[in-house]
């Protein structure tokens, strides 16, 4: 297998032969074996994914990339969209954990499913799911690249709204469906506006070679890097768009681990990180998403507080997560864009494990407490389910980022690009200072929420909910080995890449867009080293806020509050009033300019109704003369060959 | 002389009376009989016209509506048994249902006569010795 390409379009094409196959297994007998698809086709392409990660990571050179331009899609004017894709060391990363990590959740999924009527239909939107993320991953195209995105969006309104017949879950699928889209609007104005700046090219290479060569006014370049932030800030449920995200938790659990983790929410980011060149030549641009970043993590921290829903805690946690990997893009104007992208892709890699892990872990919890989540009736649980609370422990002090897990090396990376953004920006030192300051803020909330949640759910007297009934076990080993192997990527994996061999961050640098972005970036590029102050700083952040969940909830059971704190927990509670603000600003004057609409929409009816009116009567004139006898409509032949002769004669004849 | 013209008015009488009682006739036979005399009109059209020109054209076209009418003969013909047999009448206007929904049957206002009933035809005696009963069962 020497050929990086042919093997990216194996492993593009697996998950889409397994997709086809699940879709052919339902409703025939073979519909209870519709997980051996997704299974095969995703552990090859995962194993095939490894090897082409090694195979690059062998090859000499300064920047590796392999571009494959098979066929033009369409062509129009100065329009011309080729089915293009390259691989490089950024999309074999990424193809790398996406396919590794859902082969997991693909196993762990066929337990947690194993007795659901969609069986066949789940595994077949899996699969799909899984092939539009290789695809947008693999793209060199922009609209090559929207098709995937939206391929994306598909699979994931599909699976958010799997138990369809419940309400609660298809109005989620339509609310995901709709703001992402608010974000996608944005993506497309942005990829119109770089065709016209990047002279008139699709291709994302040619756009930022174009742009390399031909610089554009800032203001424009900010105004379409801004637009492609827009797409990535829906999609990766970013502050305003987030509130999708926590209410996509209505899908079955192991397809939130599959949005958190490896597909969909990580597509905005590696948008961003693909497109460092646009983003080096737009600083204003960057600093907006450090800020969007910023703010989007100490929201979702804040709201993850007080939430009682397992789940939802982790939806808010991927939220506050994915807005730290912003944090880190959007230093790209001030640090160097490759250490910069680096610290963004790193993260997440590492987040992609322990966060499929902890939803992994809380659908185990689940399954074993009869599709009950609340964490105020179920409590204790570490005796009972021992694989469980010791996988979560490792997932939870991950994302917790105690030392030495591979969290803590992430987000430490994170930390240290925005220090050295604070240090080393010219015009944005004090904002980026800020984010810094809001980053560790967020690091001591995450800790906690992260801690709270595993003590009220592990520790403190047994309690089960009635919903359990007497049956209330550790999960199958089907569910519990994908446990165990992603606990244990979550623990080892940022330690055995990154911070004493380097081999992540070498192997990303490779990577020809972020080689050009790096080479277009004027600022100073300051070292990197290990920032032991830094590092120090957000371990005892982290420690601390492990401590005090400790001391809160070690006991578990029921939250007792001290007084000073009702009035937050509440805010939190209610998830700050976000939903319910949009719902007044937003949906109401919407319903309202329906409801006037309405009566608008009566008098088109009527006009169109009248119209059709008009062949009703025809037709009602002209019924009699169909009378079914035959020598009427002899004789009405005969009048009107009669006519047409005479007609004919007399007109010629004159 | 006979001439074309003397040709043409033959065709367009025997046309005509075709016409006339194909709308006016209603039992099927006498209507298929009239279509067929439309048809040798425009026949006899043919052959003059074949003449007139010199060629065989139009000789060829005539060979070719009489065998087509051959066939129709047939098959119109198998049809007005099975009607026949379904409607025991040769009325064409009895059947009229393949007309549009909600437009009333036409029906007559002179009532037709009554269908002479039917003769006791006079039967064949069976000719020769009756088989023998033996030599059938063989």
């Amino acid at each position: 297998m020497s050929n990086p390409v042919l093997m990216a379009l194996i492993i593009l094409g697996l998950p889409l032969a397994a997709a086809i196959a699940a879709a052919l297994m339902n409703g025939t007998a073979l519909r209870k074996l519709a997980h051996w698809p997704l299974i095969f086709g995703c552990g090859t392409a995962a194993v095939l994914a490894l090897m082409l990660l090694s195979d690059i990571g062998s090859l000499p050179g300064k920047s590796i990339a392999y571009s494959y331009t098979p066929e033009t899609w369409f062509a129009a004017g100065k329009l011309k969209v080729n089915f293009s894709i390259t691989v490089d060391p950024l999309s074999c990363i990424m193809l790398a954990t996406v396919t590794f990590i859902a082969t997991f959740i693909a196993i762990f999924s066929s337990g947690y499913m194993h007795d659901d009527p969609g069986f066949a239909r789940y595994f077949a939107v899996m699969s799909l799911f899984v092939f539009s993320m290789c695809g947008l991953v693999l793209a060199n195209n922009f609209i090559l690249l929207v098709g995937f995105w939206e391929g994306v969006g598909v699979c994931s309104y599909l699976l958010v709204g799997y138990y369809f017949a419940k309400p609660s879950a298809a109005a989620a699928a339509r609310k995901a469906f709709l703001v992402t889209r608010l974000g996608d609007t944005g993506l497309l104005l942005g990829i119109f506006l770089l065709w016209k700046l990047g002279g008139w090219h699709t291709d994302l290479t040619a756009i930022f070679e174009y742009i390399h060569q031909h610089p554009p006014a800032t203001g424009e370049l900010t105004t379409a890097c801004l637009l492609l932030f827009c797409g990535a800030v829906g999609k990766s449920a970013q502050f305003p768009l987030y509130v999708w995200l926590p209410d996509a938790m209505e899908g079955p659990t192991p397809v939130s681990a599959l949005i958190h983790a490896a597909t969909m929410v990580t597509a905005g980011v590696y948008l961003v990180a693909r497109c460092a060149p646009l983003f080096v030549l737009a600083p204003d641009a960057a600093v907006t998403i450090s800020w969007i970043g910023g703010i989007t993590a100490i929201l979702a921290a804040f709201i993850a507080l007080a939430q009682n829903d397992l789940k939802r805690v982790l939806a808010y946690s991927t939220v506050s997560q994915l807005g730290y990997m912003f944090m880190a893009l959007g230093t790209i104007g001030a640090v160097d864009p490759t250490f910069a992208v680096t610290a963004a892709v790193f993260h997440l890699f590492t987040h992609a494990f322990f966060k499929a892990l902890l939803f992994l872990a809380a659908g185990s919890v689940m399954h074993a407490m009869g599709n009950v989540i609340d964490m105020t009736r179920f409590g204790g649980l570490r005796k009972l389910m021992p694989r469980t609370h010791i996988t979560f422990l490792c997932g939870a002090a991950a994302l917790a980022g105690l030392p030495l897990l591979s969290g803590f090396w992430s987000k430490d990376m994170i930390l240290e690009s925005l220090m050295l953004g604070s240090q080393h920006s010219a015009q944005y030192a004090s904002a980026y200072y800020t984010v810094l300051l809001i980053s560790l803020a967020t690091v001591a909330m995450t800790a906690f929420y992260t801690f709270r949640a595993y003590f009220l759910t592990f520790w403190g007297p047994e309690r089960i909910p009635e919903e359990a009934g007497h049956h209330a076990h550790e999960s199958p080993s089907v569910m519990t080995i994908p446990l165990i192997v992603l606990a244990v990527g979550a623990v080892f994996v940022g330690i055995a890449v990154e911070p004493f061999n380097h081999l992540f961050s070498d192997f990303l640098e490779r990577t020809p867009s972020l080689a050009l972005a790096s080479h277009l970036f004027h600022g100073r590029a300051g070292s990197h080293g290990f920032d032991w102050a830094l590092a120090g700083v957000g371990t005892l952040l982290a420690v601390g806020g492990v401590v005090v969940a400790g001391l809160m909830y070690g006991r578990g059971g029921p939250e007792a509050l001290p007084a000073i704190l009702e009035p937050i927990w509440f805010a939190s509670r209610r998830k700050l009033w976000v939903d319910e603000l949009y719902y007044a600003l937003f949906v109401k004057p919407a319903e309202v300019l329906a409801f006037l609409a309405k009566p608008f929409d009566g008098v088109l009816d009527a006009l169109s109704r009248l119209i059709s009116y008009v062949p009703q009567f025809l037709g009602q004139a002209l019924r009699p003369v169909q009378n079914g006898l035959v020598q009427f409509y002899a004789l009405s032949m005969v009048l009107g060959l009669a006519v047409f002769v005479s007609f004919v004669v007399f007109r010629i004849t004159r | 002389m006979i001439t074309l013209w003397h040709y043409l008015a033959v065709a367009a009488a025997l046309f005509g009376i075709g016409l006339v009682g194909f709308l006016t006739r209603r039992n099927l036979i006498t209507m298929f009989l009239c279509a067929e005399m439309m048809l040798q009109g425009v026949a006899i059209n043919l052959v003059a016209f074949a003449r007139f020109h010199g060629n065989l054209s139009g000789q060829v076209f005539a060979l070719f509506v009489l065998a087509v009418a051959a066939c129709e003969a047939g098959i119109a013909l198998a049809l007005f048994i099975m009607l026949y047999r379904r409607g025991k009448s040769l009325d064409a206007s009895t059947w009229q249902g393949l007309r549009e929904l909600g437009v009333g049957p036409t029906v007559d206002d002179e009532a037709l006569s009554p269908a002479a009933p039917e003769e006791e035809m006079p039967v064949l005696t069976p000719a020769g010795r009756k088989p023998e009963e033996e030599a059938l069962r063989v």
